[in-house]
């Protein structure tokens, strides 16, 4: 396979200025944590690479591992890019990320749980009650419920960032349905498959328990009274831009993938219908949002939901996981005050960093966010998936003043930030046939049961594609690399 | 003073394409509160299905009919019996002085607990040209602010059934000055909200003593919070204090979260609902 004439495939690779590179140092020396991998990369050409990308390529396609563009009426399923050079954490970085991730699940749980009781941090005027009361996720019939073990955000997706300054960011929570999770197992297998070898050399914590977690996070919270519990996952349909998820998550734990006409409750007892007859459902995995899930109290209009799920949850009979109406905490007006949620709750300083945000329903924010479109990066506070973001220096005048008079108009519906310089690290271009810097996140995984923390010890290195580009959703064109996680 | 009535809820829906399969939900059980009991109750469906007795997200009972057959219609029945306190509106600690109580209406402590309450909803928003339309004077006492606009309203509406339904935009009912109960409550609420009293809606029966409006439908009235008193009840529609006559199902934010039968049904084509309401007067009791 390797011919020694070809070029090897680092040997084009430009470092831009001022871009942090996870890989190289400033000084062009490899940093220790890659230098064997690069070894082992370094002694391959360019066209074995392209052999063996295609072929991972091609792998992905035939196990149906795609995804769907919402508004994209070309194509109904896409590959998610995916990239065979991986990201590596060392064990001391990792220790923070891990536990920063969980300190914030932790908090933000707390903050549902007061905010669906006592509301104390309102009244104690941490958090405004206007914040709440114009989220749309902020369930009035969530209100004073007990969810089992008192846990609302049982998987929480944790989008992290280094920025150019080595720190890491929390860019946003996601834990309403956050997803990704699937292709962290995926792009393992998908490299294990192409380059063996390579495991061979680096001692990287496994990715595959996944599934077993979140099995036992499942039945851990279980209604009082089971023994050992049905769990289903519910997902909207074929349709759905994560239905491979969905699927393979029910696969991968055993249990049934239902939609919502699989499911009927009956004198608030949730059943699932099978060819033997009608089977008592006791927890549900769901993947449908909060207000599609019982036509009987949220959306009239969903038909992919369960109605009379809710009246079986409030009673106690069955366990919706996430929680509804989680949502309240993940809306991006809120991340700029979990620092003071975690301090509030926990009295702990936050490990993991945020980043500064702008509330444009504050009037002198929103004046400095009018003045600065260029520096800001504007965001929706309840959009998911990175539609709706815009990027103040890549409009052009007439975009600004269009943006400006749409946070105008809706001040409340906007957050920004500045401009964060994530992190680049090497990937493979097809279209230039080389190794090239693009800009990366990370999606941390958590999951909280009774008596159970876990994070997954990998997670979703997301790489926007597009040179340039800062916005990593695989909706707006973004990548995966494969994550490992060294052992100490 | 007790009053005991008996109540009718029939309805009857006919779908013109058949249904395989359909959940329907009724919200039409009276509440149990400290001024009514329902001493009976009874449903009946023509399916042959179990009525079964559940409670919605905001608290209050419901009846659930599921339909495993092959249907056109369904007709549903229920019958209660329920003993009414009399009420008196005016039952409570003396009222806070008028400026204190505006003081605590603006406090952090209560706006945050009467939240839910004070939430714009689609159906309770006060379109932004009309945002003061109504406003209080605080120099009279909250509970003679809310009369005046329980007042208002009854005189700024005219009552018209079958010229507005649960779309009609709040800007048209203030505009053509015409509507049903469901029109002065969903006003009312806005108004208050807007000046910071909690209101909210409430769904239930009217006994018609005489020729009130909203007999033979589910009626509509408010309940608003007074610091100091509590809920008290006001019937915008015909001017007055809820009273014996109002026989309460359930509250919330506006009419969505009360309707009194939601369904889902798997068909096509076009349904057609019926329904009526009797409240009769069985006996009075010293």
């Amino acid at each position: 396979m390797e011919s020694a004439t070809d070029k090897t495939i680092f040997s084009s690779y430009v470092r831009k200025e001022g871009l942090f590179d996870e890989v190289f140092k400033n000084n062009g020396d490899v940093k220790s944590v890659y230098q064997k991998l690069l070894d082992l990369y370094g002694s391959r050409s360019i066209e074995d690479y392209v052999n063996l990308n295609t072929k991972a390529k091609s792998s992905f396609f035939n196990q149906g591992i795609t995804f769907q563009v919402y508004g994209d009426k070309q194509s109904q399923e896409k590959i998610f890019p995916f990239d065979l050079f991986p990201r590596i954490i060392d064990p001391k970085e990792w220790e923070i990320i891990e536990k920063g991730a969980i300190q914030r699940s932790l908090a933000l749980n707390h903050f549902l749980w007061d905010v669906y009781h006592d509301k104390k941090i309102v009244k104690d005027g941490i958090v405004p009650i206007e914040l709440l009361s114009s989220s749309p996720n902020y369930l009035h019939q969530m209100m004073d419920v007990d969810p089992p073990s008192k846990i609302y955000n049982h998987i929480s997706g944790t989008d992290i960032i280094k920025h150019s300054d080595g720190n890491y960011y929390v860019l946003e929570d996601n834990i309403r349905c956050p997803s990704g999770v699937s292709y962290v197992i995926c792009n393992r297998t998908a490299l294990k498959r192409a380059l063996f070898g390579v495991f061979n050399h680096y001692k990287t914590h496994t990715v595959t328990n996944y599934a077993e977690n979140l099995l036992n996070l499942l039945e851990s919270v279980k209604p009082p009274g089971v023994d050992s519990p049905v769990c289903v996952v519910i997902t909207p349909g074929m349709f759905n831009s994560a239905y491979y998820e969905h699927s393979y998550l029910a696969k991968a734990m055993g249990v049934e993938l239902v939609e919502g006409r699989d499911l009927f409750v009956e004198n608030d007892f949730v059943y699932m219908k099978t060819t033997q007859g009608p089977v008592r459902v006791d927890v549900v995995y769901r993947r449908v949002d909060d207000l599609f899930i019982d036509p009987m109290e949220f959306n009239p209009d969903s038909a992919l939901g369960v109605p009379g799920l809710f009246a079986a949850y409030r009673k106690g009979n069955v366990t919706i996981a996430n929680a509804p109406g989680t949502g309240v905490a993940d809306d991006k007006a809120i991340y700029t005050y979990v620092p003071e949620i975690i301090k509030y709750y926990l009295d702990e300083e936050p490990i993991l960093k945020n980043v500064h945000t702008y509330h444009c329903s504050r009037p002198d924010e929103l004046q400095y966010v009018l003045d600065h479109v260029k520096e800001l990066v504007i965001k929706p506070v309840d959009e998911a998936g990175g539609y709706g973001i815009s990027i103040g220096n890549r409009l052009t005048k007439d975009e600004i003043e269009k943006v400006k008079a749409e946070v105008k108009a809706n001040p409340r519906k906007y957050v920004a930030q500045p401009i964060m310089s994530l992190s680049v690290h090497p990937t493979y271009i097809d279209e230039k046939e080389s190794f090239e810097q693009r800009h990366v996140d990370l999606r941390t995984f958590t999951v909280l049961g009774h008596d159970q923390q876990f994070v997954l010890k990998g997670g979703l290195t997301r790489v926007a594609l597009k040179e340039g580009n800062l916005i990593v959703n695989s909706s707006q064109g973004g990548g995966s690399k494969d994550t490992w996680v060294l052992k100490q | 003073m007790f009053y005991e009535y008996e109540i009718d809820y029939d309805t009857q829906n006919s779908y013109e394409q058949g249904l395989k399969e359909a959940f329907w939900q009724f919200l039409v059980i009276p509440e149990e509160n400290d001024t009514q009991e329902v001493t009976y109750w009874h449903f009946e469906n023509d399916l042959g299905e179990r009525n079964s007795v559940s409670v919605n997200g905001l608290g209050f009972k419901t009846v659930q009919v599921r339909s495993k057959m092959e249907i056109d219609h369904i007709v549903f029945n229920a019958h209660f019996k329920l003993i009414k306190k009399e009420i008196n509106p005016f039952d409570f600690e003396l009222p806070l002085d008028s400026k204190e109580e505006f003081v605590e209406l603006r406090s952090l402590d209560f706006r945050t607990d009467h939240e839910p309450f004070l939430r714009n909803t689609r159906l309770t928003h006060l379109p932004e040209k009309y945002a003061s339309i109504f406003s209080f004077d605080e120099n009279v006492s909250l509970f003679e602010n809310l009369q005046a606009l329980n007042q208002w309203v009854f005189n700024k509406i005219f009552f018209k059934p079958g010229v507005t339904d649960v779309r009609t935009h709040m800007e048209e009912i203030i505009e053509k000055r015409h509507g049903v109960c469901q029109d002065f409550t969903h006003l009312f609420c806005a108004i208050a909200k807007k000046n910071g009293v909690p209101a909210r809606y409430v769904s239930g029966y009217l006994h018609q003593g005489s020729g009130f409006f909203g007999d033979s439908q589910m009626h509509a009235w408010v309940e608003a919070f007074v610091p100091n008193a509590g809920w008290i009840g006001f019937d915008p529609t015909n001017n007055l204090l809820a009273n014996h006559n109002h026989i309460k199902v359930c509250h919330g934010k506006d009419y969505t979260d009360c309707a009194p039968l939601k369904g889902v049904v798997y068909t096509f084509g076009k349904n057609e609902t019926k329904y009526s309401v009797s409240v009769k007067a069985a006996q009075q009791q010293q």
